[in-house]
């Protein structure tokens, strides 16, 4: 029998192996159906599945398939319900009371209440947990769970990112948790939760395998099973996706707009989508450091790259140039506001003024001293290529320029955290609450804290304080629509672009938004779904 | 030439090492653009009569950026194997010479080092220390002195027993002397031969890191960083990474083919 | 031997400015330095250096490498079981035994062609099919491992669907019967041990040549031959016998290079290997990982030298005999 095995295996093989090449597919085949398996690939392995404890970007993506929030941001970045059905604010804005869903269940079939989230809020304000995340709760003076169904938070002082931070804490199961260490439970490798998906199981370093839940709070989602493979090299999560192994992966520029057109077969089983990224990339001063303390040079530098060319050259043309640290679009970018256009002219002017003369070799110098530095950066290749694309305008204008790329955890501690370079490209990211006053108070210069170009203006102190206390959305506008004008005007950063997010799906897959919506295509993962005709034979199950 | 005569691998050898010193060294003068010059509305362009081997991804000219990278991999390669090679000689020579504890401390540092995987130490050492072009050279050189060292020692210890060698020592020759004039010198054709294997595996651990992040960093070109930059659009652009993998290939082969058949010629065993 | 090991992985540690509070959380405006620095003493990283060597040393000798930093407290070396009864694995435990297949399998092939190729150079040598030998493995050895891979994962698994382009295992992998399972991890293994296998043979084909060529001109192969022996029972039973005995020692000191080759391999396949640990250990800052892999990777070293020499002992009749006595 064993024999006979042997013999059919390998044939299985092969066939299974050459069918994928003869089949023809009809990917406009729209049959809804619910059901079906999806691949995709994580370049890192997440560690830890509880988010608060985990901070790495592949564990937040597997846990928010898993956990839920008291509130969540709908697709177009308002708040909207979550575990909580409804939450209100007190008139002196001090006390937020949220309302909790009725018959809610964990995925083990214990209700879900206000106790879970009581205990997740002791948890994340405990000093033992070993949490980066711990402070924006410690905030809140008094947490109340008058009953099964409602959860009272008040703070000592108006707090307006809040509701964001509630947004992005996720509700853990007090039944199990409860006698645990969190830092080393066994819970993080196999979580319950209480949304769309359950864990099925995690073989290390190879894939995590997500099946739908019968009782997520959200309701049940089309798709059966969700696979994340983990495959670090981009080059081979890129080949596994032409081979029609994988169904989703992130893109590069270059991939979206050359490597897709130049080859028919794949684009046409491929659908490519792109969206409003959610980071931005600048090119930063250290303030501390002559002669980037004087608001003209930086002015001059600002007007001195060609924030066009950089999109066009770095991003192929997919990325905006932005002039706030807010997602263009969104009510907290300033639309009044226009980047510093290029212009050579303008920056000589602001140079000459600043009291650079132009040398005989065609170098800008003051006092005897040429006008050049080294813009630092890490190992990403955008960020490389930026660097050169600036280096050579700023050359243009008589400005000299040298590069260094830097591992990353080196770049950290040898130069950001001690305010060791004259000028990085880096990226923020543009986050939905606007509270800037980590990256802009001029209190936050400390080491490792992240004003670390040591940015202090007065002005932009009070509006970043007053406008965490401010609760009303319309004040709050207008109060972060001056600081972003201010910032702009010191330029202590130079906007460089906030690049698209590029994804690219295989056409199998049903029912995403297309444009996407400004929360991104993922927004509506639950409703994707795959045509009976189309899901892969092997993986039925 | 005729060194190698009849020994048509190491004639070849010869000849692409020839080859590719000549371009390094010329290079400013042979390549047709400045190997950093951006040009973005040429982006990624196939092989042409303008660009030889295409243009990148930010509209550089790969012919011109592979020439200057020949001198940036040729000179980690150079300077590495010649830490190397210096320290491979100051130990084995003392390890050789005297003999007795001096010796068995050394080889016992020398069976340390070969028990720790050597990429891994080289790893290591260059992320923490930050990858910068010297950096890697002076860690490969710290990381591959230890053949060296054992080849020294070994010839060390014959040539002690010749006759010239005890007659020198018997004759009130110092040490030093000793050491420089007698040992040293007939004791060459093993260092060379293995320095010139080494320069071809230096070149092939800078792709290694280059690969993973941590070689010769940009914009400076390697050609490790220009196969590393292309493997990204191997069934696309497939200039970007033929180019410089064939110019690996085709070096490495260069210094082993030169290598082993310098220790087929000099190596009187064979003759 | 072991001391002057740890002392340098130690040393090496320490040239690091940074520690893995810098590495995910670091740009996060989210966490704060208090929260951080918390980290940090939970660590143990706010202790004089001497203090953390001599902690870890004494760790060493209990073969505990204590717990990684980077991966939510998942132990270094072996399994720990928590109150509950849920066993945690331990990284290298995961790790360590795919790295040792694929070199186990690559010495294997290594050897067994490097044996076939040598002996054929060196019975025919300074003909065509020594010179193309010689050509050929020089080029396996020249040729950048992670390009040679890249092209065969297009060709073998995009252009033509032969081979699975990543990974150790199918999806589905778990539905096969146990045999299933055995050849489909063979069929993901051929690429990535074949890339690694490509390295070794240029220098062990070679030692087996220039062993043969010395050996052939031996006095006893004379004799051999002079009694009249045809040539292939001379070149197999006699020549090949003596000329491959030192590789046995070859054994033991090639396990540090394939090991750290790995590296690569494993990038590039997404295979869970003890390379991969190790990179993702140096990038993340995690110490008692990094500690971990250049103390194990080298106590394996000895054991494989250790194996090696008495495996030639016992090879050897005039050494076996010499120990008998």
């Amino acid at each position: 029998m064993k024999q006979i095995f042997l013999l059919i295996l390998p044939l299985i093989f092969l066939i299974s192996c050459s069918k994928n090449n003869s089949e023809v597919i009809d990917y406009n085949d729209n049959n809804f159906s619910s059901g079906g398996v999806l691949i995709n690939a994580m370049s890192a392995e997440p560690s830890n599945l509880i988010s608060m404890i985990a901070g790495d970007s592949a564990s937040s993506a597997i846990a928010s398939k898993i956990f839920n929030s008291l509130i969540r941001y709908d697709e177009n970045l308002n708040f909207t319900s979550d575990i909580a059905e409804s939450w209100k604010i007190s008139k002196d804005q001090k006390t937020i009371t949220f309302k909790i869903k009725k018959g809610l269940e964990w995925s083990d079939g214990i209700p879900l209440t206000s106790a879970d989230v009581y205990f997740t809020w002791k948890l994340i304000t405990n000093p033992n947990t070993r949490t980066p995340y711990g402070s924006d709760y410690t905030l809140v003076s008094q947490a109340r769970t008058p009953d099964e169904h409602t959860f009272i938070v008040t703070y000592d002082d108006n707090y307006a990112p809040a509701l964001d931070t509630w947004a992005s804490l996720e509700i853990l199961p007090k039944h199990i948790l409860e006698n645990e260490d969190i830092n080393s439970t066994y819970f993080s490798r196999k979580p319950t939760g209480s949304n769309y998906y359950k864990l099925g199981d995690w073989v290390s370093g190879q894939q995590v395998n997500l099946i739908k839940s019968e009782n997520g709070v959200l309701g049940k989602p089309y798709i059966n099973k969700l696979t994340s493979r983990i495959i670090p090299d981009t080059s081979s999560q890129f080949l596994e996706l032409s081979a029609g192994n994988i169904d989703l992966m992130n893109i590069n520029p270059i991939q979206f707009k050359r490597v897709f057109p130049a080859k028919p077969k794949l684009k046409n089983r491929t659908a490519l989508y792109k969206e409003m990224g959610n980071g931005y990339t600048y090119l930063g001063f250290n303030l501390k450091r002559k002669p980037f303390n004087d608001k003209r040079v930086r002015q001059a530098i600002n007007y001195a790259i060609n924030k066009e060319e950089v999109i066009k050259g770095v991003l192929l043309g997919l990325g905006e140039p932005i002039s706030s640290p807010y997602k263009p679009g969104t009510r907290w970018n300033n639309p009044s506001l226009k980047p510093y256009a290029y212009s050579p002219k303008k920056a000589l002017n602001l140079l000459k003024e600043a009291g650079y003369k132009m040398s005989a070799d065609n170098f800008l110098v003051k006092d005897g001293k040429a006008l050049e530095f080294e813009i630092i950066t890490n190992q990403n290749k955008q960020r490389e290529m930026t660097a050169v694309l600036i280096q050579r305008r700023l050359q243009e204008i008589g400005i000299k320029v040298s590069i260094r790329v830097i591992e990353w955890a080196s770049f950290v501690n040898r130069f950001i955290k001690p305010g060791d370079f004259d000028v990085v490209v880096l990226g923020w990211s543009l986050s939905l609450d606007p509270d800037q006053f980590n990256i802009w108070h001029s209190s936050q210069q400390g080491p490792g804290q992240f004003n670390f170009v040591g940015y202090d203006n007065k002005k932009v102190d009070q509006l970043l304080e007053k406008g965490r206390r401010e609760l009303d959305l319309d004040k709050r506008e207008k109060i972060y629509h001056e600081f972003s004008q201010q910032l702009l005007d010191d330029s202590p950063i130079v906007y460089l672009y906030a690049g698209y997010g590029l994804t690219a799906v295989n056409k199998r897959i049903k029912g995403i938004k297309s444009p996407a919506p400004p929360a991104g295509i993922y927004h509506n993962s639950q409703d994707w779904y795959i045509p009976k005709s189309l899901r892969r034979n092997e993986l039925t199950n | 030439m005729n060194l190698f005569k009849g020994n048509l691998l190491a004639i070849i050898g010869f000849i692409i090492i020839s080859i590719i010193l000549f371009v390094a060294i010329f290079a400013a003068f042979l390549s047709p653009y400045d190997p950093n010059y951006i040009d973005i509305n040429s982006i990624l362009l196939p092989p042409s009569y303008d660009h030889l081997m295409g243009t990148d991804g930010l509209g550089r000219d790969v012919l011109s950026r592979m020439l200057y990278g020949a001198r940036i991999s040729l000179f980690v390669g150079f300077v590495a194997v010649g830490i190397a090679t210096l320290i491979g000689i100051f130990l084995g020579s003392i390890a050789g010479f005297y003999g007795g504890w001096i010796d068995s401390i050394i080889m016992r540092l020398v069976d340390i080092m070969l028990s720790i995987p050597s990429f891994f130490l080289i790893l290591a050492v260059i992320a923490f220390l930050t990858p910068s072009i010297w950096n890697i050279m002076i860690v490969i050189g710290l990381t591959s002195w230890m053949g060296v060292t054992r080849l020294v020692r070994a010839e060390f210890l014959s040539l002690r027993q010749r006759d010239f060698v005890l007659a020198s020592i018997v004759m009130g020759s110092s040490n030093k002397k000793v050491i420089t004039k007698h040992l040293l010198p007939n004791s060459l054709t093993p260092i060379i031969v293995s320095s010139v294997l080494g320069i071809a595996s230096a070149v092939l651990i800078e792709s290694g890191l280059s690969f993973l992040g941590l070689g010769v960093q940009a914009p400076t070109a390697s050609w490790g960083n220009i196969l590393t930059d292309g493997k990204e659009y191997i069934q696309f652009a497939w200039w970007l990474s033929l180019f410089p993998g064939l110019a690996i290939l085709v070096t490495v082969l260069g210094y082993n083919l030169l290598g082993e058949g310098l220790r087929d010629v000099l190596d009187p065993k064979n003759k | 031997m072991l001391i002057g090991i740890s002392l340098i992985s130690f040393f090496i540690m320490h040239l690091a400015p940074g520690d893995i509070t810098s590495s995910e959380a670091a740009f996060n405006p989210k966490a704060s330095e208090e929260s951080r620095q918390k980290l940090r003493e939970l660590y143990n990283l706010d202790k004089p250096v001497i203090t953390q060597y001599g902690l870890w040393l004494k760790r060493m000798v209990e073969l505990d490498f204590g717990n990684s930093f980077a991966s939510h407290q998942r132990p270094v070396l072996w399994e720990t079981k928590d109150s509950k009864g849920n066993v945690i694995k331990g990284l290298i435990q995961e790790s360590l035994p795919i790295t040792l297949l694929i070199n186990l399998i690559g010495i294997f092939l290594i050897f067994s062609v490097s044996i076939v190729l040598g002996t054929i150079s060196a019975v025919k040598q300074n003909s065509i099919v020594d010179k193309s030998i010689t050509f050929f493995i020089f080029v396996a050895f020249a040729i950048p491992g992670f390009w040679l891979a890249l092209l065969l994962m297009y060709w073998t698994g995009v252009v033509n669907q032969w081979l699975p382009i990543s990974g150790l295992h199918s999806l589905d992998y778990k539905s096969f019967s146990e045999i299933g399972q055995f050849f489909d991890l063979l069929k993901h293994l051929i690429l990535p041990v074949s890339i690694s296998m490509l390295s070794g043979l240029a220098g062990i084909s070679l030692y087996v040549r220039n062993g043969m060529l010395d050996v052939l001109h031996q006095d006893f192969i004379t004799t051999a031959r002079s009694k009249g022996l045809n040539e292939k029972n001379v070149i197999f039973t006699h020549a090949l016998k003596n000329a491959i005995l030192p590789l046995i020692t070859i054994v033991g000191l090639s396990i540090p290079g394939l090991i750290g080759g790995s590296v690569i391999a494993e990038s590039i396949f997404a295979i869970p290997g003890m390379g991969k640990l190790f990179y993702d250990s140096v990038l993340m800052r995690d110490f008692p990982v990094i500690m971990g892999i250049l103390t194990i990777g080298s106590v394996l070293t000895l054991i494989g030298t250790l194996i090696a020499d008495i495996g030639y002992a016992w090879a050897d009749p005039r050494i076996r005999k010499g120990l008998v006595k």
